[in-house]
């Protein structure tokens, strides 16, 4: 049986995506838990998916094409939204471009590119959403992050502080953002498979082996935390960092 | 997906059920399925727990047991197991919040420190070490320890609480890492201020130092438990899962220090 807190039935949710973000599987979650979703992001093919997902469920949905980095279009497509269904209650942040290189061969423009991929978008779209929840004096924030926010990585150095501003973002907001009613909180994932999968072999088996849990992240082992952090079940849990790591983050 | 949060057909055993954390802790567990052996050393109070899971619809069942005590608590856990033949779920959630007499530092007695230290951290040692055997048996089960935000951070006067709930955090990550593989998970909960005794007035001057000016309400724990005793938290285990209305990240600035510092242009 499910607890009746988990529902988000009546509520309005947004997924902005880029890159490997699991935007579409985002969107089912979110539905089946009874939300209506907006998907919005640079992925139209990724998107429709989600859309379509929603709508087979039973859920109205639709896609938003645009650059998640302008503030100008976020803000247009919040508009948009805000016309559509007079709310937003969820708001999640999933962008994802991973990169790995040696420090002294990485470029100025490689930091930026990672930086506006991963971190920008955080702030852009929370800042543009943010304005309606404060408003309203209620909203949830969960922004999709990863272990190595919190952990290093040889080659990692840019990839990690990129991920590592998402949680500290979370940290900072969540108390900002406290007396307004508006949680934010993040969900770091461990070594997905479908981003090993495009490394060598070797490197997929010893990633698996090195997880206390034997096998790689999938998109659904996310599901009930993300339901659980955008519902009301989590009304006191604010500036957390949900780890799905598979016990990455216990290893010595 | 969702349905993965229930917990039809699972028996939970919770210790320090009889009463805050605890009783919510049991009343969620129960509305979303599972059946409930409460264990606690305040029996009157576990017996009104143990109402309100049957007037919640499941079945449930006090077994009485000093925490502090292995003796004791080996007898009821393996009572528990034998109550409804298996248990899938352990909620360690014995343990006292205001234990602590103020007193200086260097007159705490042998006998302060050690209750302290067997009543929030010892008494999850002999419940896991019962249980994570039969759950590793069953190849199933999912441990909730109920440590703190301040097994984290530390506290001016307090030292067995702040010290065994770091504790139980590491008694999570070690045993966590070395169940991985049977189909054990281990998590904690690290709740912050939550009006478990007593009235809300009574907490008003604490939860002024909360980023979100309150107490935590005991129902709102809850929810969370359910999540990490289903098979919804499979990937998870080792981690800490913070509930706290902002707490664990203030306390770097006065919880009312709002600066502004443009850049200059």
């Amino acid at each position: 049986m499910m607890l009746e807190e988990f529902s988000l039935t009546d509520k309005v949710a947004l997924i902005g995506g880029l890159g490997q973000s699991w935007q579409k599987e985002m969107a089912g979650y979110l539905a089946e838990a009874g939300a209506q979703v907006a998907l919005f992001g640079q992925d139209e093919e990724q998107m429709s998916a989600g859309v379509k997902k929603a709508q087979e469920l039973g859920k109205e949905a639709m896609a938003i094409p645009i650059d998640v980095t302008s503030y100008r279009q976020v803000e247009k497509m919040v508009q948009t939204v805000l016309k559509k269904w007079q709310r937003i209650d969820i708001l999640v942040n999933s962008f994802n471009l991973p990169f790995a290189k040696p420090l002294v061969e990485t470029s100025p423009e490689e930091w930026q590119k990672v930086m506006s991929a991963n971190s920008t978008p955080v702030f852009i779209c929370t800042r543009a959403v943010g304005k309606h929840m404060l408003e309203r004096k209620e909203g949830k924030v969960v922004n999709i992050t990863s272990g190595l926010a919190e952990r290093g990585l040889p080659n990692g150095t840019v990839y990690c502080a990129s991920k590592g501003a998402v949680v500290q973002f979370t940290r900072a907001l969540a108390l900002e953002w406290a007396q307004y009613n508006v949680q934010v909180n993040a969900i770091a994932l461990g070594w997905m498979a479908d981003t090993v999968e495009t490394s060598k072999k070797e490197w997929h088996d010893s990633l698996t082996r090195l997880t206390p849990l034997k096998r790689l992240g999938q998109p659904d082992d996310l599901a009930c935390a993300l339901v659980y952090l955008a519902s009301d079940a989590s009304s006191f849990v604010t500036g957390s960092t949900f780890c799905l790591t598979g016990g990455l983050m216990a290893h010595g | 997906m969702l349905e993965k949060l229930s917990l039809d057909g699972r028996v939970a055993v919770v210790t320090g059920g009889a009463g805050g954390l605890g009783t919510a802790i049991c009343l969620s567990l129960a509305k979303a399925g599972a059946d409930i052996v409460v264990t606690d050393f305040r029996v009157e109070d576990g017996e009104k727990t143990a109402a309100k899971v049957v007037a919640a619809g499941r079945k449930a069942v006090l077994f009485p047991a000093d925490i502090t005590r292995s003796d004791q608590v080996s007898d009821t856990m393996t009572k528990a197991i034998n109550q409804w033949g298996k248990v899938d779920i352990l909620v360690n959630c014995a343990g006292i919040v205001r234990g602590e007499v103020p007193k200086p530092f260097w007159e705490i007695s042998d006998l302060e420190w050690q209750r302290g230290i067997d009543t929030n951290l010892s008494g999850a040692f002999y419940c896991s070490r019962i249980i994570a055997k039969h759950m590793v048996d069953r190849q199933y089960g999912k441990i909730i320890n109920i440590a703190s935000g301040f097994g984290m951070r530390g506290r001016r006067g307090s030292f067995m609480y702040n010290i065994a709930k770091a504790g139980v955090i590491l008694l999570t990550m070690s045993l966590a890492l070395t169940l991985a593989q049977n189909g054990v998970r281990v998590n904690a909960i690290a709740p912050g201020l939550f009006q478990t005794l007593g009235p809300k007035e009574g907490y008003d001057a604490l939860a002024a130092f909360i980023p979100m000016r309150r107490a935590g309400q005991p129902s709102e724990i809850g929810a969370l438990a359910v999540y990490l005793a289903s098979d919804a938290s499979d990937y998870a285990t080792g981690e800490v899962f913070s509930i706290d209305g902002g707490a664990l990240f203030s306390g770097y600035a006065p919880i009312n220090y709002v600066p502004s510092i443009p850049l200059n242009e």
